[in-house]
């Protein structure tokens, strides 16, 4: 099946190696000659250099019995006609990266049905959705949904003295006594692993959890982390992600504060946020920050359009005392980096439109895919078939790749924190976490 | 300035005065009491000047905002004096000023009336006070939905922001179109309450005046005791419901008898509802405490007509009376004191602050304290979800001021023409609200006959300078207003 991708951005690089890691057939279509070599040359990709909307470019790239194409360069334009053109050309798929409001569902002259598209993905909007996530769940690094919002997996990192450090999985098991969580994955030291019985956690580990969601307050307490509800945040940084964000958190009732140095920009804000708080000020100005109470704020998200404006800015609110500091970084090298200088989270619109398209792109028996920054593992929804590989199989009887594990089952409106001796039945919903180097083995498994 | 085309244009509605006029005979006829011949001499005249005016100059070209103040204040002040005809051919007054108080009264739909003993007076001149009062509500309707948020007065720009009426930019070959439907509505409403009146058992006469007085939130009554001299609390309820819708702004009626009620939406009409609710709700505790009213069902009714009667007649600036409120408590009379400066909604054909300035006013207010807990914030003021631009606010906070100090000169002059104060205040809140009624002296059951001809010409200024929205009349006081215009040629 071959897979194609214009654009090799910071968006179209990522999402191509994804994709060629799960041994996808993947063509690149970049305009620039440089970036395209770039491309080639790290990643296991067919290259094609030209404009992606054009028609003899598409058609070297193979457009024809091509399954899908995503266009996501950073011109909305370019991804529209790209898109347009390949569905007339026949690909099943067409996803386009848009961040224009204009071109977005109502504000567009033409719906995203008549232009043919089957995903528009906003990487702004998507980052907004991610944050709000992770500034729900204070103690998290990492959130993901999954059945629904029924299911929700989040990574945090084990503090100093927390029930879990020192003991192995089973030994928080038996102490536990009902299993209603499971550790899917631990990252030590910047090395993902699938964890077994026996894996010790220690602190400083990141923890991948997964959970019913009623459940999910429950697991920071076992890393160490207090109870909290979200009732205040600050946003530095008028940025589409930060509007967007306001917005979300203005209508689940919690005070929000945004600050933008363009006072045009605040005026505008103000207009489109009555229930938010607008101030005219600088995101690094620690002073304005104190005064705007942000020592002991639930949330505080460093949202301007540079990278290290925001880095100086999430530093300057944790040092003055904000309980959840939040990074927006355009940069994927960030990504890694803001962890470790005592940033509590960092999310990305580029990441952010890479994992809603990875979720995407094996619609049908995969539901939702995860792929988190900072980690190499993907979480994989699947919905079991019958007279696939696993259906009516007991779990310790699967040959499950040591790459992967079975984190709940969703069946009907159970959810299900499976043993060895469960037995996954069609029809049943099933989160699987994976190394990408198991990814094949385990879609075998659910084909 | 094209003072010829004023005047073609106040010359016009005195053609219309004219057509009154004849109706108002023809009623004086019906009834023989002796003033038809009066009235209709009063047409005779009123046609003549109208015709002279209208003929002698030519209506043609742009209308200039400057033409537009002159030609608004001009049409009133004209029709007053055409107005005060009749009640001076008929003999049943004598003083020019008090005539012309009588007619400015009218037209402006304050209600202040000159006459101690309004059941003395031939139908036909009574007929003829409530048709000032109708005529003039006609004559704000077009006003406020059209001529002044082009004229850009007192922040009236804003009212358009909520309601979907006229564009400024497109004044003119609109104005025609949405007056008509808008005056199909206030004649519709006119009807309905004339029948619901008459349902009640209030004679045809009786009916057909009160509604006018009502629709136009006016206030002549037919009887000395105004609406306390019908003892039916159904009549008096028809009234209050009246005197509300009068108050609301007649394109959310129109909107609705076109199918979509968008009265809930609106936050100015929330807002005037949550007023008046508040107010009779405040009044009616008050006077029970007072002891004012047997704590019996019958005296809890009672307490709840008298209390929202009054509310709604002072908020609309109707300025009818069921009760005498200077009896009340003064906790009582302090809240419908406040009343005075709130008003019917724009767009309504109350006079007053009007409600959505004193909504705008409050909120302005609230972020100026916000700002200060916050210095870096930045606020906006909203009406709904509409924010308001600082220039409308502008215009919005001067207003009020402007309102204020008029009130306060007009004070001070009749003070010092030896008024008590609480009268000279309280007939200036009165005259400037275009309510009617006031406190002291010209307090529930008392009238302005007392006053000399001097009070009475202020008084009449300072009614049509509150109908006119203060600013229209003032602007005629600037020198700019009458320099030449620049010519390029």
């Amino acid at each position: 099946m071959r897979v194609l991708v214009v654009g090799a951005g910071e968006v179209g690089f990522h999402l191509a190696r994804r994709l060629s890691e799960e041994s996808q057939d993947v063509v690149l279509i970049e305009g620039d000659p440089e970036r395209a070599d770039f491309a080639a040359k790290q990643l296991d990709v067919m290259t094609v250099t030209g404009n992606g909307a054009s028609l003899s470019v598409l058609e070297s790239a193979g457009v024809h019995g091509a399954r899908m194409l995503m266009a996501v360069t950073s011109r909305d334009e370019v991804n529209l006609v790209a898109c347009m053109a390949a569905k007339r050309l026949g690909v099943q798929f067409a996803i386009a990266r848009i961040s224009s409001p204009e071109y977005y569902e109502r504000g567009s002259v033409f719906s995203r049905e008549q232009m043919g598209i089957d995903l528009m993905i906003n990487p702004e909007r998507e980052c907004a959705w991610e944050t709000f996530q992770l500034l729900q769940s204070a103690a998290a690094t990492d959130v993901a949904h999954f059945a629904g919002g029924r299911v929700q997996l989040i990574g945090l990192q084990v503090r100093e003295g927390a029930p879990v450090a020192g003991r192995t999985l089973s030994e928080m098991a038996r102490i536990q006594g009902e299993n209603r969580y499971v550790t899917a994955a631990v990252v030590r030291d910047g090395v993902t692993m699938i964890p077994r019985g026996d894996t010790r956690i220690e602190a400083g580990d990141r923890l991948y959890v997964l959970a019913p969601t009623a459940q999910v307050q429950g697991i920071p307490p076992l890393a160490g982390y207090d109870r909290f509800r979200l009732s205040r945040v600050m946003i530095a940084g008028g940025s589409a992600e930060g509007e967007f964000l306001a917005g979300g958190l203005a209508e689940h009732g919690v005070e929000t504060t945004i600050l933008d140095r363009n006072r045009r920009r605040c005026v505008e804000l103000a207009e489109r946020l009555p229930r938010a708080l607008v101030l005219h000020g600088d995101a690094t100005d620690l002073e304005l920050l104190e005064m705007e109470g942000v020592s002991g704020i639930d949330g505080f998200v460093a949202a301007t359009g540079h990278d290290e404006t925001n880095v100086l800015s999430s530093l300057v609110a944790k040092s003055a005392g904000a309980r959840k500091v939040v990074c927006l970084v355009h940069k994927f090298e960030y990504l890694r980096l803001v962890p470790r200088v005592g940033v509590d989270a960092s999310v990305s619109p580029r990441m952010s439109a890479v994992n809603a398209i990875l979720r995407y792109v094996r619609k049908g028996r995969v539901m939702t895919v995860a792929s988190l920054a900072g980690i190499a593992a993907e979480a994989i929804e699947f919905r079991v078939e019958a007279g696939t590989p696993v259906a009516g199989k007991a779990l310790k009887d699967l040959h499950f790749p040591p790459g992967g594990i079975v984190g709940t089952i969703t069946r009907g409106s159970d959810i299900i924190i499976p043993r060895g001796e469960d037995v996954i039945r069609p029809g049943d919903e099933v989160i699987v976490f994976a190394l990408p180097g198991a990814i094949p083995q385990v879609e075998e498994l659910f084909a | 300035m094209g003072l010829r085309r004023v005047a073609a244009v106040v010359g016009l509605l005195q053609l219309v005065m004219a057509l009154a006029m004849l109706l108002a005979g023809g009623v004086a006829l019906l009834y023989r009491d002796g003033d038809a011949a009066g009235i209709f001499l009063s047409a005779a005249v009123t046609a003549a000047v109208g015709l002279i005016l209208y003929k002698l100059h030519a209506l043609k070209g742009d209308i200039t905002p400057r033409e537009g103040f002159a030609m608004v204040t001009f049409a009133w002040v004209a029709s007053s004096i055409l107005g005060a005809l009749p009640f001076l051919l008929t003999g049943v007054e004598e003083s020019v000023p008090r005539a012309m108080f009588e007619a400015m009264s009218g037209l402006t739909t304050t209600g202040a009336t000159v006459f101690g003993d309004i059941e003395s007076l031939p139908h036909g001149i009574l007929f003829w006070r409530s048709l000032t009062h109708w005529l003039g509500g006609m004559g704000i309707i077009v006003l406020v939905i059209a001529v002044l948020p082009y004229l850009g007065v007192g922040g009236m720009q804003l009212f358009d922001a909520e309601v979907p009426g006229v564009t400024p930019e497109r004044l003119q070959p609109r104005i025609a179109q949405t007056a008509k439907f808008l005056w199909l509505v206030y004649v519709g409403l006119t009807c309905t309450q004339i029948l619901l009146y008459l349902f009640g058992g209030m004679g045809l006469f009786d009916a057909v005046n009160h509604a006018f007085a009502t629709l136009a939130t006016g206030g002549f009554s037919t009887r000395t005791a105004s609406l306390a001299a019908f003892e039916s609390p159904y009549l008096q309820y028809v009234t209050v419901v009246f005197m509300c819708l009068a108050a609301m702004n007649f394109s959310l009626h129109y909107r609705a008898a076109m199918g979509h009620f968008d009265y809930w939406r609106n936050q100015e009409w929330k807002f005037l509802m949550m007023v008046v609710l508040v107010s009779t709700g405040l009044v009616m505790a008050a006077n029970l405490r007072a002891g004012d009213y047997a704590v019996t069902a019958a005296g809890l009714e009672e307490g709840f007509r008298d209390a929202v009667f009054q509310v709604t007649s002072i908020v609309s600036t109707t300025g009818f009376v069921s009760a005498d409120y200077e009896h009340w408590i003064p906790g009582a009379q302090g809240v419908l004191f406040a009343l005075f400066f709130v008003g019917g909604m724009a767009g309504s054909t109350g006079g007053g602050i009007k409600a959505v300035r004193v909504l705008l006013l409050l909120k302005a207010t609230a972020n100026e304290i916000r700002k200060h807990l916050h210095p870096k914030a930045v606020l906006l003021t909203r009406v709904g979800r509409t924010p308001v631009s600082e220039e409308v606010l502008a215009n919005v906070v001067g207003f009020v001021l402007l309102y204020l100090l008029l009130l306060l000169a007009g004070t001070m002059a009749l003070a010092f023409s030896g008024l008590d104060l609480l009268t000279a205040l309280g007939a200036c809140m009165a005259a400037v609200g275009n309510v009617g009624p006031g406190f002291g002296l010209v307090g529930a059951t008392d009238n302005y006959g007392w006053m000399n001809a001097w009070q009475l010409s202020l008084l009449s200024f300072l009614m049509l300078a509150g109908r006119l929205e203060i600013y229209t009349v003032l602007v005629l006081f600037h020198r700019d207003t009458w320099k030449r215009r620049h010519s390029f040629r």
